[in-house]
Parts: C-alpha cells; sequence; structure tokens
C-alpha cells in the first residue's frame, strides 16, 4: 500500500510537471471546448430556437450534454493519447519496470488526469454558465458521482483504445471517429436498448440532476444501478482488451516502437 | 556457508517472433548464461544479433517462445514484481527519459516508479548528480542539454532505483569520443565503488573492454563466445602479426593474403605494404612467409601487434559466419 501511495505521488507529480511545461496546450483546450460549445450553442439557437443539438430539447439539456461529452472525451483521450505519447518519446517500456505493475501507473496517471479535468471541466463549465445565462442545478453532491460514472463507459472506451495504440501506435483517426460516436450515444434515446449505450443513461440521469434539480438519492435507483452495471460493464470490457493487446504487445515486442 | 545467489541465470531462453504472413523470426535460439553477483558482463553482438531481445525478454517486456528466468533467484513468470524490484536498465538511451522535466525530476520519478519515497532516494540521486556532473543543469530540462548530458541522465535513472541488477543497452550510442570515455569513466567507478552487477550491451568495443571482465558474444540469436575479456586477449595476443613489406606492392599477393588469410588488413604507404594478418598456427606463419617470398616482396619488420577486443570480436564473429 506505502509502495503504491509513493508510486501515485510519483505520477501525481509527473502530470502537475507535465502541465506546467505543456501550458499554452493546456489553455487552448480549455478555450477550444469553449468555443466549440459557443458556436454550437449560438448555432442550436439560430436554426432552431431551442437546444436540438445533442439529442436536447433545451439549451439547458445542450449545455448538460456538452459536459458529458467533454468529461468523456477527456477521459477517454488521456488514456488513449498517454500510451501513444509514451510510446513516442520512448518511456514506455520504463514504465513497465515498476514492482507495482504498469497497470497501477496507468491507473493512477487516469487518477491525476480526473482531478486536473475536472478542475478544466469546472472551468469551462462555469464560463458557458456565465456567458450564455443557462441556470442549471449544480449540486455537486449529486453532479460529481453521476458525471463519475457516467463516464466510467468511456474510460472503458479508453482503455479499449490504449490497448490498441500499444499494438498499432498511430490510431488517431479512431479518435475522430469516436468523438463522434460519443455523441450519438449521449443523443440516442434512452430506451430499453438506447439505456445500454455507454454515456446515454447516465447523460439522462445527469439531466434530471441538473435541470430539474432532482437529488441523487431521488433518482430511480433501477436506473442509477443500471447506469452503474453498464458503466462498469464497459470499464471491464475496455480493460479485457487493454489485457489481450499488451500480452499481444509484449509478444510481438511492440512496447519500444512507435 | 551458502554460496549467494546468482544474480540472473538465463536457460534455454528462445524468442521468435511469429507471423500469419512472414516466415518465423528466430530472435534468440536457446541462449543460457548465468551471471553471478558483483559481475560486469558485456553483451556483445552486430546489429540484429539479439542482443535486445534478450534483454527485454530478461525483464518481461517481451514474452519469451522458451527458457526461464531467474533474477536474484526470481522466476520471470511466477515472481515478476519481486524480479523488476531487483532489476532497472537503460533501453534506449536518452529516449528512456522524459525531456521535458529536468534531469532533478526524473530521477524523483524513476525512484519513485520503484516505490521508494523522496526522502530515502534523495541522497543518492544527489549523488549521482554529483559523480555524472549533472549537479549545475539539475534544474535545466533535459531537452535542453547535450546529447552526452541527456545520455547520463539515462543512466543515473537505471542506477538510482539501486537495484542490484541493471542493465546498460547501449549507453554510450551516439556520444562523441570524450563523452563516451567520460561516462566510461564514471561508470567504472560506479561500479567498483558499489559492487552491483551489470550487463552491459554495446556496439562500442572500448566501452566492453573498459567496463567488462567477462563478455558474451551473441550471433544470430545464439551465443558463439561465453569468456573472460582477459582469456580472449590473450587468445589473439599470440596469433596477430604486423607485416611491413618492401619493395613495392603486389597485387596478386595481396589477393592471396586476403583469400588465405580472412580478416587480414592491407594498407600501402609509397613503397611499402602493411599487413596484419591472424596466424593462428606454426604452419600459417610458414604458408605466409612462403607467399610474401614468391611475390618477390621482402619481409622488412614483424611486429606481433596487440590486439584489442574488437579484433577479437571481429575474427570470432568473421569465423563463426565460416563455419
Amino acid at each position: 500500500m506505502k509502495e503504491r501511495l509513493t508510486v501515485f505521488r510519483a505520477v501525481f507529480t509527473r502530470e502537475l510537471i507535465m502541465m506546467q511545461r505543456y501550458l499554452v496546450n493546456s489553455i487552448s483546450g480549455v478555450v477550444t471546448l469553449y468555443i466549440v460549445f459557443m458556436l454550437l450553442f449560438v448555432g442550436a439557437r439560430a436554426v432552431t430556437g431551442g437546444g436540438l443539438v445533442m439529442g436536447a430539447t433545451t439549451m439547458e439539456g445542450l449545455v448538460v450534454g456538452y459536459l458529458v461529452w467533454m468529461f468523456a472525451m477527456m477521459g477517454y483521450q488521456e488514456l488513449a493519447w498517454g500510451i501513444i505519447n509514451e510510446a513516442q518519446v520512448g518511456t514506455l517500456e520504463k514504465l513497465y519496470l515498476t514492482p507495482v505493475g504498469f497497470r497501477w501507473v496507468n491507473g493512477f496517471a487516469q487518477l491525476s488526469q480526473l482531478a486536473v479535468n475536472l478542475t478544466l471541466l469546472g472551468l469551462v463549465f462555469a464560463l458557458i454558465l456565465l456567458t450564455t445565462g443557462v441556470a442549471l442545478q449544480v449540486d455537486i453532491i449529486s453532479v460529481v458521482p453521476l458525471l463519475l460514472i457516467t463516464a466510467t463507459s468511456a474510460y472503458g472506451l479508453g482503455f479499449a483504445l490504449a490497448g490498441l495504440a500499444l499494438i498499432h501506435k498511430r490510431i488517431q483517426a479512431a479518435f475522430q471517429i469516436v468523438q463522434f460516436i460519443m455523441v450519438a450515444f449521449i443523443a440516442a434515446p434512452s430506451d430499453a436498448w438506447g439505456r445500454l449505450l455507454p454515456l446515454n443513461l447516465g447523460h439522462r440521469l445527469l439531466t434530471s440532476a441538473m435541470v430539474d434539480g432532482t437529488r441523487i438519492w431521488a433518482l430511480p435507483p433501477g436506473s442509477l444501478l443500471t447506469a452503474v452495471l453498464v458503466g462498469a460493464g464497459y470499464l471491464g470490457l475496455g480493460l479485457l482488451v487493454m489485457e489481450r493487446c499488451e500480452r499481444q504487445a509484449r509478444d510481438r515486442g511492440l512496447l519500444g516502437h512507435y | 556457508m551458502a554460496s549467494p545467489v546468482p544474480a540472473l541465470e538465463v536457460a534455454g531462453l528462445t524468442k521468435t517472433f511469429t507471423s500469419r504472413k512472414k516466415p518465423p523470426v528466430h530472435a534468440v535460439r536457446n541462449i543460457s548464461f548465468t551471471v553471478q553477483q558483483r559481475e560486469v558482463v558485456g553483451l556483445l553482438g552486430p546489429n540484429g544479433a539479439g542482443k535486445t531481445t534478450t534483454i527485454k525478454c530478461i525483464l518481461g517486456l517481451m514474452l519469451p517462445s522458451a527458457g526461464t528466468v531467474r533474477v536474484m533467484g526470481n522466476d520471470l513468470g511466477r515472481e515478476y514484481r519481486q524480479l523488476v524490484r531487483s532489476a532497472c536498465a537503460v533501453l534506449e538511451g536518452s529516449r528512456n527519459i522524459y525531456w521535458r522535466m529536468t534531469p532533478r525530476e526524473n530521477l524523483d520519478f524513476f525512484t519513485g516508479l520503484y516505490g521508494i519515497p523522496l526522502q530515502r532516494s534523495r541522497p543518492y540521486t544527489d549523488h549521482l548528480l554529483r559523480v555524472f556532473r549533472l549537479e549545475e543543469k539539475r534544474l535545466s530540462q533535459v531537452q535542453e542539454l547535450s546529447s552526452g548530458m541527456k545520455q547520463k541522465v539515462a543512466v543515473a535513472c537505471a542506477l538510482a532505483p539501486r537495484t542490484p541488477l541493471v542493465f546498460l543497452d547501449e549507453p554510450t550510442v551516439g556520444l562523441d569520443v570524450e563523452t563516451s570515455y567520460e561516462l566510461r569513466e564514471t561508470l567504472k567507478g560506479l561500479v567498483k565503488e558499489e559492487g552491483r552487477t551489470i550487463i552491459v550491451s554495446s556496439h562500442d568495443m572500448a566501452v566492453i573492454q573498459d567496463l567488462c571482465r567477462r563478455v558474451i558474444i551473441i550471433k544470430q540469436g545464439s551465443i558463439i563466445v561465453d569468456d573472460q575479456v582477459e582469456n580472449l586477449l590473450q587468445l589473439f595476443r599470440t596469433r596477430a602479426y604486423r607485416f611491413t613489406l618492401s619493395n613495392g606492392h603486389d597485387v596478386h599477393l595481396e589477393g592471396a593474403v586476403a583469400r588465405q588469410f580472412p580478416g587480414a588488413s592491407i594498407s600501402r604507404t609509397a613503397d611499402r605494404t602493411e599487413l596484419e594478418v591472424i596466424l593462428p598456427g606454426a604452419e600459417d606463419l610458414y604458408r605466409f612467409v612462403d607467399l610474401v617470398r614468391e611475390s618477390g616482396l621482402f619481409i622488412a619488420g614483424i611486429n606481433q601487434k596487440e590486439p584489442d577486443l574488437e579484433e577479437a570480436f571481429l575474427q570470432l564473429v568473421r569465423k563463426e559466419a565460416q563455419a
């Protein structure tokens, strides 16, 4: 346990240092997310007079959908990009040389990124609320767990893509596609099958919490449980794909390649 | 008293890359060797001989097709976590570190990965910064350092977790003569001071000759020699000759020497020919002298050439290729 804490501290410190060193990149990421949203928002208002984008019927719904999409995208991209970057700079193999195992190092990196992402997301979200005048309920106790439950499935996708990145390295084109597929997942109707899609049900629950002001414990327990199980299912699947790919990469000697 | 456990035991290590579209590639073929604690062993071989694959298989970064590996008694398959605790490596020189971080930050991170808290690792990493003369640059980003310094940071990061076994894969690759010498001297000092087990893979024979007492030569995935460096040099010491021939040049003689004595080197000055040749037995010496006599040139001087590891390596590899 103590050993893992030390590894976590080392990884967390590295993430903070890297964020500082790539400060322009971090800031431009936030600015881009904000600009993209504003384009969507202004476009939606001009064309439909409402928020008929990302499956939302109101402007409030659009903001929540965008929030889920941002958080999910940040999560899965960090995971897969992380692997590609490490392979590119030549440090990936060294990360395997740790007594706690690469999975922990990778997990700690994601945890550190999660903290950073939540901060950045909060910033963009606050900016959006301020400039659009949209009013939402931000009950942290309900919103943060729901956001995490919703994003778990995105992390599953991230692990699967990270696994593929271990073998194929240059899979950036797939990222762009997944980005759009995620919008479709969020926008799809939450019927019996739609609820099983990544992000879908979580997004609906989050909309209830943020637009209607429903507290987490007042949400239908069946839906909440389904959202947790769907998230866990995708996460497990992603981890499985990653494990298989990792084994294949080690068998084919691809860890050090780019 | 029980003898100490070997630092590394490799038995029947084999790595074959298979692919549906291409024929299998046998990168490592049934390699076995043991390295005792405190030994410094050189791993030599031409490009593609299987040195790096061997190291990566030992470290579990590649899955071996067959064979067993034990590091400080820990089995690769069953006790991997323990095995990693005992071994660290420089794998691709300075590409192994974060260029956007400082030497100090890199050292802290890589010791942290081994679960060593800062308060325990700092005294030693400070020492490494001193001996590698990186103290002044400890707060500069690695990308701002010279290639020699980058390489030093990479080596320091591999030494920093203080594992009993360290692999240095091409630690001096791309360095100029002076920097390579400086790095070698630092490593020599550390090896002497700390008594760790080190396995150095390098194309630079001077590095191996300087640092290692024992050398393992790998060719096409198999070990062709595993001996003390001194024994190898001794083997060639009595066989390497330098002949100075006066009275001009003779292309026929040069051709005959090249054919009959593989590895011979020939150079010309205005009226002399210099021949460096390995003559393993007395009959070879007579055969060589007969060839010179037939050419009409005169032997103006014979010196027994002091062999170096590079020459021994080339001879052994060529001999193996002919076999």
